[in-house]
């Protein structure tokens, strides 16, 4: 089980995360929501130990991460929000390059990035530069060598970002897949549909801080909302967006 | 003049101003500096390096003992030549670092194609930029010359003649040289498809790099009129733009000999040429290169072909060294960082060589010239890449790098060692080996290059004190470390260092005692180096360098109420 115990994180003095208390059980996809700028990609970057805690603790499996960060790193995937690549190397150098640092079997790891490849539909493009590739094509890099090494604890922010349809279906399907295998998946995205549909909890957060930590049906009967758009409008959005819409129609409009 | 200046300015159209001071500011790939960079103090340490240099010669323009006429106008000849040798060079320089630069990259083009700029607005806007660059490298380089020339020539009366004069000539020759950059650029890219011009012109680049360093450390002066009347000398006078702008010079001060006037003439005929050149061929391609540069990715190596992966040991250590490899074969930008310093390196190498007698004459003797050109050449290698190192090829994307952390720093920095020493000291070593042969006696060739493997060695070990990184993740931190201070340190502590060196080493060479001895405390030397550092990399942890967090991402665009809370149920 990954724990957060009372995180925050604050930058120049301003909490980018807020004392944020919550768990992912194995077995279950944790969805992470929040608007723009409420401290996801900050959690999960401290969950994945890039950036420090300014309090709180972080643990895996009843083990604080920072007492052995290199064991936790070895049983974690991470997907992040943005598809920063090294953009020089080809889709099969890059995931050849991280089956190297992760010390993985040659042969294991070079059939597994043939078929991650194969199943992603990028063998065709596995030997061109990732400067040619789109960002659906990128983000297929990012969830390859996240998987490649079987991790314990996956970390998906917007994992759905840039992939066409056909590809979100089968990352939709993979997600409750390896959920029910018993991974411990912690899954952040705007796209409420899929997480109503994959999630059997939600955390969301605003503006740093933690507004709900429940499953959505508790929340859908708790608040009398029968979708999670309308709870998470409900918490974590401006009220009044038809009238800022209006707003910006006139402005641009005068 | 500064509000003259600024009135000027003005009249400039917005969209050129504002495009200008953008491109300006990156001129200097704002990505390979640290976020802790401290760029004027950077550009400051440069400007200081040459106007060193100027100061130098002015000072042996000014300060001399007493000469004869025609030596004073050697000297003078002389100092004038080199002159616009250098600024040629640093012109040439400054070119071929911004060589993409002058091109909108995808960023520029994703932007600005949208907005109604004219392509010309954007040409202009660059043009500008680089010519500034260039134009303050020239400025700072030849001031204190120009005045001590205009002194020593114009005398009181005419002195603020020759000064312009002065002035015209090297603004010409650089000129001449930067639009002679712009219009390879801009016809290849005007004859070329988009794909072969973008490999052709990271060709290019390095070969104009090469040439520009070759020729000013290989070209000679000629000082007497005599050596400029000499047929055997016709073909240099009439291929080297250097001899042009020094005819030149003597034409706008009214001492041009009249057998010379052709010469001045081609500085005057190629100026012109390569101007209307640069300009027509940058004019007509611009607008397709913009268009091009949406439509296709920069890099898209083919499909098919050969995908080398050879193991360099480890697991990790043939990822860290695989990933150094092929940084420095793909990367342009470090490609000619690295350029840069084998340039220099291996120009002094002919030059040294070149000392040692003809090129082609074997076998030689044993002579210093061989063992400290090696040493030269070992030793700007070695550096020069572990410079390159420092370059990082994408902050953003270290973040793989640091969750894939599995193993102990000091397996990280012993795989860099060995990118050091398999990538810069083994060719320049095989390459001493293979010119080693035509010396004899050869016996002691070996005992040579038992010695240059010991200083590679060394040379890498010295290199990586302090170096607890991962190469290309780390940003050069410029203006944190002194340039000057490095250039007068390679003048005055390498050169007569390695120098020394090669003498001891040749006076050991026939003692099979003494050469033993010398051998044995260079190895001794590794040896400690070598505990010292593994000592050092035990507790170290290794620095990647990040981006600073973004915090402001929300728009605000209205006033929020506070959020409501729910009250989470406690598993």
């Amino acid at each position: 089980m990954l724990e957060l115990v009372r995180v925050s994180k604050h930058f120049s003095g301003i909490p980018a995360v807020d004392d944020v208390t919550f768990s992912a059980r194995p077995g279950q996809v944790t969805g992470y929501l929040g608007p723009n700028g409420s401290g996801k990609s900050t959690t999960m970057k401290m969950i994945t130990g890039l950036i420090e805690l300014t309090f709180g603790q972080i643990s895996f499996q009843g083990k604080l991460i920072q007492e052995d960060l290199i064991a936790y790193k070895r049983r974690m995937g991470y997907v992040p929000e943005e598809p920063y690549l090294y953009n020089h190397l080809s889709g099969a150098e890059y995931l050849t390059m991280v089956a190297q640092l992760r010390n993985l079997p040659v042969r294991a790891s070079s059939e597994r990035i043939d078929g991650l490849l194969r199943l992603l539909s990028l063998h065709d493009d596995r030997h061109a530069s990732i400067s040619g590739y789109s960002k659906g094509m990128r983000q297929k890099v990012l969830i390859a060598a996240a998987l490649m090494h079987n991790p314990e604890l996956i970390l998906l922010d917007e994992p759905f970002s840039g992939l066409d349809v056909a590809s979100a279906l089968v990352l939709r399907s993979l997600i409750q897949e390896l959920a029910a295998r018993g991974k411990v998946v912690l899954f952040s995205s705007h796209e409420l549909d899929t997480v109503e549909r994959i999630c059997s909890r939600v955390v969301i957060l605003h503006r740093g801080k933690l507004v709900a930590d429940d499953t959505i049906e508790h929340l859908r009967s708790l608040m009398g909302l029968p979708t999670l758009e309308g709870i998470f409008s409900q918490l974590a959005v401006e009220r009044d967006t038809d009238s800022t819409a209006r707003q910006i129609a006139d402005l641009i409009h005068a | 003049m500064h509000k003259l200046l600024r009135n000027l300015v003005r009249r400039l159209p917005l969209q050129f101003r504002v495009l200008y001071n953008q491109f300006l500011l990156r001129v200097i790939d704002l990505e390979s500096l640290s976020i802790q960079a401290d760029v004027p103090r950077f550009l400051g340490q440069f400007a200081g390096v040459l106007i060193m240099f100027s100061l130098a010669q002015a000072l042996g323009l000014l300060i001399h003992p007493p000469m004869s006429p025609e030596s004073m106008q050697s000297l003078l000849d002389s100092v004038l030549q080199r002159m616009i040798a250098t600024t040629m060079l640093i012109t040439g320089l400054i070119a071929v670092v911004s060589w993409d630069n002058i091109f909108p990259d995808r960023r520029d083009v994703m932007v600005l194609f949208p907005l109604p700029v004219r392509p010309r607005t954007v040409l202009f806007a660059k043009l500008a930029a680089a010519g500034a660059v260039a134009g303050l490298g020239v400025l700072v380089l030849n001031f204190p010359v120009s005045l001590a020339v205009a002194l020593l020539i114009g005398g009181f009366a005419r002195s603020l003649f020759v000064f312009l004069a002065y002035w015209f000539t090297l603004a010409g020759s650089a000129a001449l040289l930067l639009a002679s950059v712009l219009t390879v650029q801009g016809f290849t890219a005007l004859l070329l498809p988009r794909r072969a011009f973008i490999r052709l012109s990271a060709v290019l680049q390095l070969a104009a790099f090469a040439l520009l360093i070759a020729v000013y450390f290989l070209e000679p002066s000629l000082l007497t009129p005599a050596a400029f009347q000499a047929p055997a000398n016709r073909l240099l006078l009439a291929s080297s733009p250097q001899f042009w702008f020094f005819a030149l010079f003597h034409q706008l001060i009214g001492q041009l000999p009249p057998g010379c006037a052709w010469l001045a003439g081609r500085a005057w005929a190629g100026l012109g040429i390569v101007l209307a050149g640069a300009l027509a061929s940058l004019l007509l391609c611009y607008l397709r290169t913009m268009r091009k540069t949406v439509e296709e990715p920069d890099l898209l190596p083919a499909a098919r072909g050969s995908h080398w992966t050879l193991p360099f040991g480890s697991r990790l250590q043939t990822a860290i060294l695989q990933f150094s490899v092929r940084s420095l074969l793909r990367s342009r930008q470090h490609r000619v960082a690295l350029a840069f310093y084998l340039g220099i390196g291996a120009a002094l190498t002919l030059l040294i060589l070149k000392q040692d007698g003809p090129l082609i004459a074997v076998p030689h003797p044993l002579l210093p010239g061989f063992l400290f050109a090696t040493f030269t050449m070992m030793t700007f290698a070695v550096v020069g890449l572990r410079s390159v190192y420092a370059l990082p090829i994408s902050l953003t994307a270290n973040w793989v790098l640091r969750t894939t952390q599995l193993a102990p720093p000091e397996l990280y920095i012993a795989a860099t060692r060995r990118s050091l020493l398999l990538f810069a000291a083994l060719p320049v070593w095989l390459a001493s080996a293979l010119y080693g042969l035509t010396y004899r006696p050869l016996y002691q060739v070996a005992e040579h290059l038992v010695i240059l493997a010991l200083l590679a060695v060394i040379l890498a070990d010295l290199n990586l004190i302090g170096f607890y990184k991962v190469p290309f993740t780390c940003s050069y931190l410029p203006g944190k470390s002194n340039v000057q201070v490095r250039f007068w340190a390679f003048v005055i502590v390498f050169v007569p260092l390695a120098t020394l060196g090669a003498m001891e080493e040749l006076r050991a060479f026939p003692h099979l005692l003494q050469t033993a001895a010398l051998i044995a405390f260079l190895a001794a030397a590794a040896a400690c180096l070598r505990v010292f550092n593994r000592r050092r990399f035990q507790p170290a942890v290794l620095y990647f360098e990040e981006l600073p967090e973004e915090i402001l991402t929300t728009l605000h665009l209205v006033t929020i109420p506070p959020p409501i809370s729910v009250p989470s149920p406690r598993p």
